[in-house]
């Protein structure tokens, strides 16, 4: 009987955004990216939903969030490509979880450890993980040498996003990876390049798989278009119930730093979520909320565990369900609203929510 | 290369305990109320409170009514004072007349319903009426404070209610704003008092005020930040308090690559390096807790030495520019600590990402393991 902020994760919704997608890159595999608690949707539920849906890989970062995968009961593929200097690759081999690796060390750890096949990764420019192109011949032989026992199943890179002209860069040098690799009688099942944003606007960046992450959740990768323009839907919904009304004369302060004075007598509503939970400090006096179908101020500051709204003369009471963002076709605002409100991308809006929040699956 | 880790969060508890003693044996006779709210600012309230126990704390705040039933549910610190008072509207007043949780309560309904459980239950509703001094979020207005005293004053001549407490929180917007909520504070004290009310604890300050006005403190103040070694008042560090910051975010090189002047770095290329230099791959980014508005140049600390992040922190990993340096894989890498290695504190930290230090504290993400120093033998 706790009245904290919920999140509601509709899986319908990512089941019908897997369905877009795949066909949108059809007859491409597609791997939709879970880590970071699925974009904070929470990665057991979002990844069964997405399985479900015909997802045909999952993603994560590193090695601990597939482990927890396969814990929650997930049996499909899985690609890990962030480990830790040194990591063995054991528990990748006892738990089928194929990792990514981007040197001939973690190479050599995955096929002493026996993982059942690796995907190699190479940078072709944004200058994160993967080899670069001069360590790409001693990378690929040593790969080639070590493939009876290892298959190389894949080469992945990822794209900066930086504009179309130095993503085709990126595509041109991921193409010379692929020739490097045929030159070592090498011809990985699963080239993929592409993640969401690229995934739906350049299809000269779609290989074999396209990774999906943003797009997946039903939020756009892009500023200027929307998930519904895609024809995806935002499947997660942060709400609060109002835990106090206030009637404030007009000229006194708000919340902490009193940066909200308002100018007439106006009624004030608490929700009891704050940065806490997730939610960035910098939407403070910024950001909107909608209770029904009327939108609201967040105003002063946003503290740790509450914030406030300004609902002026209208009749909310103790107990009004408050919803932060959600799905805008609903009348919410978005996680791109907040996103623009706290001045930072939607990504972040959604995978910086506590993992302590109850989540909630439809 | 060396064997390491992803990242971590580095919970130093004796140096937790040593400013809560510090504080305590400061502020004596006042008691301390260490706040544990938000998971103990993420640090882990289950760890946290016994540690805080051998303090010689005894009253703890969590904000909500849940995490309190939890703590009492398992037995933890069952010598000690719960107290929660951002409630929901049909929060669980039985739970918290069973488990003996002192509630804050703002509101007549607030208080005949927890009033009403405890009448059920044949006991008593521990009580501390919450006063809007300013802040406009919980608390009695004073215009309806006389009636909400009186019916408390009623409520505990029936025995079903005792005044443990009266509170406010204050707004810390300027001293003049802070003083003139203790007036507010102290005129309703008054009148409680010649409404037939006393109250065991009365409290109003937390951490900052409760350093710089002794005045304030009445009875109880609650510590927050300054427990966890992050004081918040402007130009105050924590070693100027006696204070240890007990939170250390880290994490490990996962490779490094020399890259030819030009080579654009992460995301839109927001950076491009001006020489051939060498980058570092760390592996923790803003699902971590790591703010994007770290990407603009804040620096980590390697080996003693101050690195620039370059590019955009990704929702994973970042990049730092190491230059020519000989930094390896699995080198460690201090976003922030205590400052004893030549790294940032989380103060220097959250100023540096336009924020403040509890944000920042709070809202390290569960992806990161917490590891304890300094457990009591």
């Amino acid at each position: 009987m706790t009245q904290d902020a919920i999140i509601t994760v509709d899986t319908a919704a990512l089941r019908h955004n897997v369905g877009v997608l795949r066909a949108a890159v059809a007859p491409r595999a597609v791997m939709v990216v879970v880590k970071a608690d699925a974009y904070g949707h929470g990665a057991v539920e979002s990844a069964k939903a997405f399985v479900e849906a015909g997802a045909d890989w999952l993603g994560v970062a590193d090695l601990d969030e597939a482990l927890a995968l396969r814990r929650g009961g997930l049996t499909a593929p899985i690609l890990a490509w962030l480990h830790a200097p040194g990591e063995s690759f054991e528990a990748a081999a006892a738990h089928d979880i194929t990792p990514a690796v981007s040197d001939v060390a973690q190479l050599e750890a995955a096929a002493s450890a026996g993982v059942r096949a690796v995907h190699l990764c190479v940078d072709t420019g944004l200058s994160r993980n993967g080899a670069v192109e001069a360590e790409w011949p001693a990378f690929f032989r040593r790969a080639a040498e070590l493939a009876d026992r290892l298959p190389v199943e894949g080469l992945m890179s990822h794209l900066s996003n930086a504009s179309p002209e130095e993503d085709g860069k990126q595509a041109a040098a991921f193409v010379r990876a692929r020739g490097l690799l045929g030159d070592l009688g090498i011809d990985p099942e699963l080239s993929h390049l592409a993640a969401s944003a690229a995934g739906l606007s350049y299809s000269g960046t779609r290989f074999g798989l396209v990774r999906f992450g943003l797009a997946a959740y039903g939020i756009s990768p892009f500023g200027g278009r929307t998930a519904a323009e895609w024809g995806l839907r935002p499947a997660l919904t942060l709400s609060a119930p109002v835990t106090t009304i206030k009637r404030v004369p007009a000229g006194e302060g708000v919340s902490y730093g009193y940066l909200f004075r308002p100018e007439r007598d106006t009624t004030i509503a608490v929700v009891p979520v704050g940065y806490a939970d997730g939610v960035d400090r910098a939407a403070s006096d910024r950001a909107s909320v909608t209770i029904g179908r009327r939108t609201y101020r967040v105003r002063g500051r946003i503290a740790m565990n509450a914030l406030v709204i300004d609902v002026g003369d209208d009749p909310v009471e103790v107990g009004d369900d408050v919803v932060l963002f959600g799905d805008p076709a609903s009348g919410h605002q978005s996680a791109e609203d907040w996103a623009t409100a706290s001045g930072g991308i939607a990504y972040e809006t959604v995978a910086c929510l506590s993992g302590a929040l109850t989540r909630r699956y439809l | 290369m060396s064997a390491g880790y992803l990242r971590r969060a580095t919970v130093d508890l004796a140096a937790y305990r040593a400013n809560l003693s510090s504080l305590v044996e400061r502020l004596a006779p006042v008691e301390v109320l260490a706040i544990v709210k938000a998971d103990a600012y993420s640090n882990g309230i289950d760890v946290m409170v016994p540690e805080a126990v051998a303090a010689g704390v005894r009253w703890f705040g969590t904000v909500e009514l849940a995490p309190a039933l939890r703590l009492r549910r398992a037995g933890v610190a069952l010598e000690a004072s719960f107290f929660a008072w951002q409630l929901g509207p049909d929060d669980d007043y039985a739970g918290a007349v069973e488990h003996r949780v002192d509630l804050g309560v703002s509101t007549l309904e607030q208080l005949e319903a927890f009033a009403d459980a405890a009448r059920r239950a044949g006991s008593e509703a521990l009580v501390h009426l919450t006063i809007d001094t300013g802040l406009h979020r919980e608390g009695c207005l004073p215009a309806d404070w006389a009636e909400f005293v009186s019916r408390a004053v009623a409520l505990r001549d029936e025995g079903v209610v005792r005044l443990r407490g009266a509170f406010s929180h204050v707004s810390e917007t300027s001293e003049a704003d802070d003083h003139a909520a203790s007036v507010v504070f102290r005129k309703a004290l008054a009148d409680a008092e010649g409404l037939g009310a006393t109250f065991e604890k009365r409290h109003m300050s937390s951490s900052s005020a409760g350093m710089e006005h002794p005045e304030r403190r009445f009875d109880m103040v609650r510590m927050g930040s300054n427990g966890y070694g992050i004081p918040v008042t402007e130009g105050v560090t924590a070693s100027d308090r006696g204070l240890r910051p007990v939170l250390t975010l880290s994490a490990c090189v996962v490779r490094v690559k020399r890259v030819p002047a030009g080579t654009g770095v992460s995301y839109d290329y927001t950076y491009r390096a001006e020489r051939d230099t060498t980058l570092a791959l760390v592996p923790i980014g803003y699902a971590d807790g790591v703010s994007r508005r770290a990407q603009h140049g804040v620096e980590v600390t390697v080996r003693g030495r101050r690195y620039p992040i370059v590019g955009r922190v990704a929702m994973d990993q970042f990049l730092i520019d190491v230059g020519d340096d000989p930094i390896e894989v699995g080198d460690e890498v201090l976003l922030f600590g205590s400052g004893d290695g030549g790294e940032l504190t989380i103060g220097e930290w959250a100023e540096a990402t336009g924020t403040i230090p509890e944000e920042v504290s709070c809202r390290i993400g569960a992806r990161v393991p917490r590891v304890y120093l300094g457990r009591r033998a």
